[in-house]
């Protein structure tokens, strides 16, 4: 049977508490053990960027780390940068540019666009789709993503 | 100019504020009280073999168990997990045979990833210990992965009633000689002065949606079987479920959840079968039952892969004389939808040029590969691989101008399309190819590639495509809505067709709200529970807003009509001399003459008798309006790619430059929304053609069931994209509107090869065309300058 581990951390701003197996990845700690369903499973190999969340500013495949690995971290998911009002330029491109069609890439994409528009402010198109590369979508073709991600850098200005 | 204020604008989409902030809840975000977690044990050590011994014991001890359910645990009726069969007429349905070769589980597995047998758990980790408990005994089967395996006398058989393992032919009696088209081929290839001839490949691309499959099931205390699914097609899946279970639909209820990604991997069922049983068995408990991305390669369908010849005749000054053509697609292990897409390539193919005479077979064979099914374009694209590069080897040698030869010998207004008798409508492909040709600056480069040096080359490269709006008149197309005015006007529209993501409720608000003459905000769209809405097809064939938009056109008419006959009466006017505009319903030709529809939807739900008077407050009732509506025809569009490829010969490397789409829509109900398909096409138009494929071993085990060893185009692959939204209202579809869902990702797979041909003289048969058949190509054949091939210049 597996072992249980209790952590503590920052989770959009908030003290949490849980307790988790041993072999939880982040993901599934997140949306089965808190019940934040925003970040998704979409290969749970670190391929799609469905689960994108950040640790410490840094963007990280939720599936790929263990949820043991969050304690003492700071970790900010999809809901954290929705109450975010920083964000809400970056949310309303997406939005406005037609850049979300089924949506399930969409907080990954939303979550690792608004590190590279923090790391980066004045990212051009190339840079925007270096740092999404990570992040597949099979909707949108990426243009108008790649569009809202532009418009919110330059538009923000 | 157009009257409309609503319609042909890029309306804010109606459910991706919640999508962007992570609260758009997807099947597996659903969590009910006393959930339970289902697991189906898969084969995946064989593609094709028997089960010998089967033992669930030590899987039924292990901790968290609840139920385990091997194939005797389970109803031992047959399912066919398309949903073909209801769509066609009996008639139909009697030449197909007996096409329900499925088992919830199975004890003859037919492709790697068949379903054995089912663990409910009290949680998925529990489950998924349990699986691994499961003991399986298999009897090795020989593996047929190509027609020409299976087809063999001695191969086993997939289904008793299917011979030699040919899942589907075209049928004698529909089609003479299993053929589709008309005219003699035979002598007028003999007339021909050029003959052009290949046999090609076509890949077993899949859908990749990014949501894994994932449901719910739950049998109630009423002794309904609740199914939570992303299906593309509820309403079917109703049926579908009730045929399966032997129940009364009215015992079936599906609920639909927010869909992440279809392109036809949804349509019909994928495991609500192994998710209702599952659930069956214990009733009164939720079962959710999620997919792993490895699996969710093996258990959907894919696109058709196989084996497709074709010969095209032409007179020396290019006139098409005769095509003659074979698709032999690989079926998978079960029949599906096998008749489909072994006629659509032909129709396809039929609605695009002017051939005199034409004869296409399409056949379907069983083999030991994963299902295929629907994939966005649904033989479409294998098609395009196939035409437009032959097309392009007969202008390069004729020296036509391929852009020249297409305008002057596609189909067009009149003509037959990819039904004969259903006549193209509208057809606005010239336009298309001329500003596509100008956008990507085709004449100049055109003669720029003509000669080139140096190890890195680049082309231009142009394809055509005509597609459907719907699936009249080979399939049903039925759609039912109803539209339900508020007390203070404000309407409420139930109509089953999903919206996979494309915009399609959003443009359908926006047929609604045009046509009630109310503000967008002011109707809301829903499709609703299987319960409450009523019948419709599904997301399929490109038909949502082509007859799904119809239907919500007549259903809000009828309520517009109803609106002005009370107001008719009130202003005492004809309903005929009267408008609706922003809710206020005016006398066209003495606007100050008006009523708000309010005061009569108010007056019609709360509704009193002056007990002083004895006079009514205006008319009662409540508005509803209602059709159930069947498509009068077919509007297909059309459309033209252009391609601008960069070939590095020695590497073998094919950079897309630039993709222009140009796309004949009839008009863009949502002009964003419209471009978004295009742009989404596009990406998947690419991989058909460059990058994507299935890997089998000669076992028949996939090879690349993850994103890693499957390659999709990422953002940085992309090339530089322009899409061309060409308006030419349709005298049919809804405002002029026809479809846009699926063909967005057809002609960009023959403008790149066509590109590649321009770039280095050379035409690759086998898609998709990667480095190492590139590199193969050069070596066996030598770059080649396009100009010096045949009379090309
Ligand atoms: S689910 Fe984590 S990268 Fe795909
Ligand atoms: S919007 Fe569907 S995967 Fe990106």
């Amino acid at each position: 049977m597996s072992l249980k581990h209790d952590i503590e951390f920052a989770l959009n701003g908030v003290r949490k508490r849980v307790a988790v197996d041993v072999t939880m990845t982040a993901l599934d700690m997140l949306r089965d053990v808190v019940g934040l369903t925003g970040t998704k499973y979409g290969c749970g190999e670190g391929e799609c960027g469905a689960c994108t969340i950040r640790v410490d500013g840094q963007t990280v495949n939720a599936c790929l780390m263990f949820a043991v690995a969050c304690d003492g971290h700071d970790i900010v998911t999809i809901e954290g940068l929705a109450a975010d009002p920083k964000a809400d330029a970056l949310r309303e491109a997406f939005v406005e540019h037609g850049a979300v069609q089924c949506g399930f890439c969409t907080p990954g994409m939303v979550v690792q666009a608004a590190h590279i528009l923090e790391t980066n402010p004045n990212a051009d198109a190339a840079t925007i789709k270096r740092g999404l590369e990570g992040n597949l979508c099979r909707c949108t073709g990426y243009k108008k993503i790649v569009d809202a991600v532009e418009s919110a850098c330059c538009g923000g200005r | 100019m157009n009257r409309e204020t609503i319609v042909g604008t890029s309306a804010p989409r109606v459910d991706v504020r919640d999508k962007a902030t992570g609260q758009a809840l997807y099947a597996a975000d659903i969590d009910l009280p006393g959930m339970l977690y289902g697991k189906v044990v898969r084969c995946w050590e064989h593609a094709h073999a028997r089960v010998v011994r089967l033992d669930l014991s030590a899987a039924a001890k292990s901790p968290g168990v609840v139920r385990v359910l091997g194939p005797q645990d389970v109803t031992a009726n047959r399912y066919n997990s398309s949903v073909l069969d209801l769509m066609v007429s009996e008639q139909m349905h009697d030449m197909l045979g007996d096409i329900e070769d499925q088992r919830i589980f199975t004890d003859h597995v037919k492709f790697q990833g068949d379903a054995i047998c089912g663990i409910i758990a009290k949680s998925e980790e529990a489950a998924e210990r349990a699986a691994a408990k499961v003991i399986v005994e298999y009897e090795p089967l020989p593996v047929y992965l190509t027609a020409d395996a299976s087809k063999q006398p001695d191969a086993i058989r997939f289904t008793p009633e299917k011979p030699g393992n040919l899942a589907f032919q075209l049928p004698e009696p529909m089609f003479p000689g299993h053929a589709l088209g008309g005219g003699d081929v035979e002598a007028a290839m003999r007339d021909a002065d050029l003959v052009v001839e290949d046999v090609f490949y076509v890949p077993k691309q899949k859908q990749c949606q990014m949501e894994p499959h994932a449901y719910i099931a739950k049998l109630d205390s009423t002794g309904r079987l609740n199914c939570w699914t992303s299906s593309q097609m509820p309403k079917l899946v109703q049926a579908k479920l009730a045929k399966l279970f032997g129940l009364p639909m009215s015992l079936v209820k599906v609920t639909p959840t927010v869909i992440g990604g279809g392109f036809g991997t949804r349509l019909g069922l994928i495991s609500e079968p192994q998710a209702c049983a599952m659930a069956m068995s214990v009733p009164g408990h939720a079962v959710k039952l999620l997919t792993l991305r490895e699996e969710d390669w093996v258990i959907s369908p894919s696109r058709h892969p196989g084996k497709y010849w074709m010969k095209i005749g032409f007179r020396k000054d290019g006139t098409p004389l005769a095509c003659d053509a074979r698709f032999e697609n690989y079926k998978g292990g079960y029949y599906l939808d096998a008749s489909g897409t072994a006629f659509t390539a032909g129709a396809w193919l039929g609605g695009m040029y002017k051939f005199p005479a034409l004869r296409y077979k399409g056949e379907s064979y069983f083999t030991n590969q994963g299902l295929t099914g629907a994939y966005r374009g649904y033989g479409n694209p294998q098609t395009n691989f196939v035409l437009e590069q032959l097309i392009d080897r007969a202008c390069a040698q004729m020296g036509a101008d391929p852009v020249e030869w297409r305008k002057q010998w596609h189909k067009g207004v009149g003509d037959d399309g990819w039904c004969p008798g259903v006549t193209y409508p509208s057809c606005a492909l010239d336009e298309c190819l001329d500003r596509g040709a100008a956008a990507i600056g085709w004449s100049e480069k055109r003669r720029q590639y003509a000669h080139q040096s140096g190890t890195v080359r680049r082309g231009v490269g142009v394809a055509v495509m005509n597609h459907t709006s719907g699936a009249m008149p080979m399939l049903l197309e039925h759609t039912a809505c109803t539209v339900k005015l508020n007390e203070d006007a404000t309407a409420e529209i139930l109509f089953a067709c999903s919206d996979m993501g494309q915009g399609s409720h959003t443009a359908l608000k926006q047929i609604a709200a045009e046509t009630l003459g109310f503000p967008f905000d002011h109707v809301q769209l829903s499709s609703g529970t299987s319960d409450v809405a009523g019948f419709d097809i599904g997301a399929h064939a490109s038909r949502t807003i082509y007859v799904g938009g119809a239907a919500v056109k007549k259903a809000c008419e009828d309520v517009r009509r109803q609106l002005l006959e009370r107001a008719g009466r009130h202003l005492q006017v004809s309903p005929d001399e009267l408008d609706i505009r922003d809710k206020r319903i005016f006398v066209k030709a003495d606007p100050a003459r008006a009523i708000e529809a309010e005061t009569i939807t108010r007056a019609g739900v709360y509704h009193f008798i002056d007990p002083a008077t004895g006079q009514a407050g205006g008319e009662p009732g409540q508005i509803q309006g209602y059709v159930s509506f069947f498509a009068p025809h077919n509007s297909p569009p059309f459309g033209a790619s252009f391609a601008e490829v960069e070939v590095d010969t020695e590497t073998g490397e094919v950079r897309v430059l630039e993709l222009v789409n140009a796309h004949d829509i009839g008009r863009a109900i949502n002009p964003a929304a419209v471009e978004g398909q295009l742009e989404g096409g596009i990406q998947q138009g690419l991989g058909f053609v460059l990058s994507e494929e299935m890997y089998y071993d000669g076992n028949g085990r996939i090879l690349n069931n993850s994103f890693t060893d499957y390659k999709m185009f990422g953002p940085s692959d992309m090339p530089k994209i322009t899409t061309i939204l060409v308006e030419d209202p349709d005298p049919v579809g809804p405002f002029g509107a026809k479809s846009v869902g699926e063909s967005g990702l057809v002609s960009p797979v023959g403008a790149v090869a066509n590109a590649i041909f321009n770039a280095i003289g050379i035409q690759f048969t086998e898609a998709p065309i990667t480095p190492e058949k590139v590199l193969k190509g050069i070596l066996e054949q030598g770059v080649r300058d396009y100009g010096s091939i045949g009379g090309a210049h």
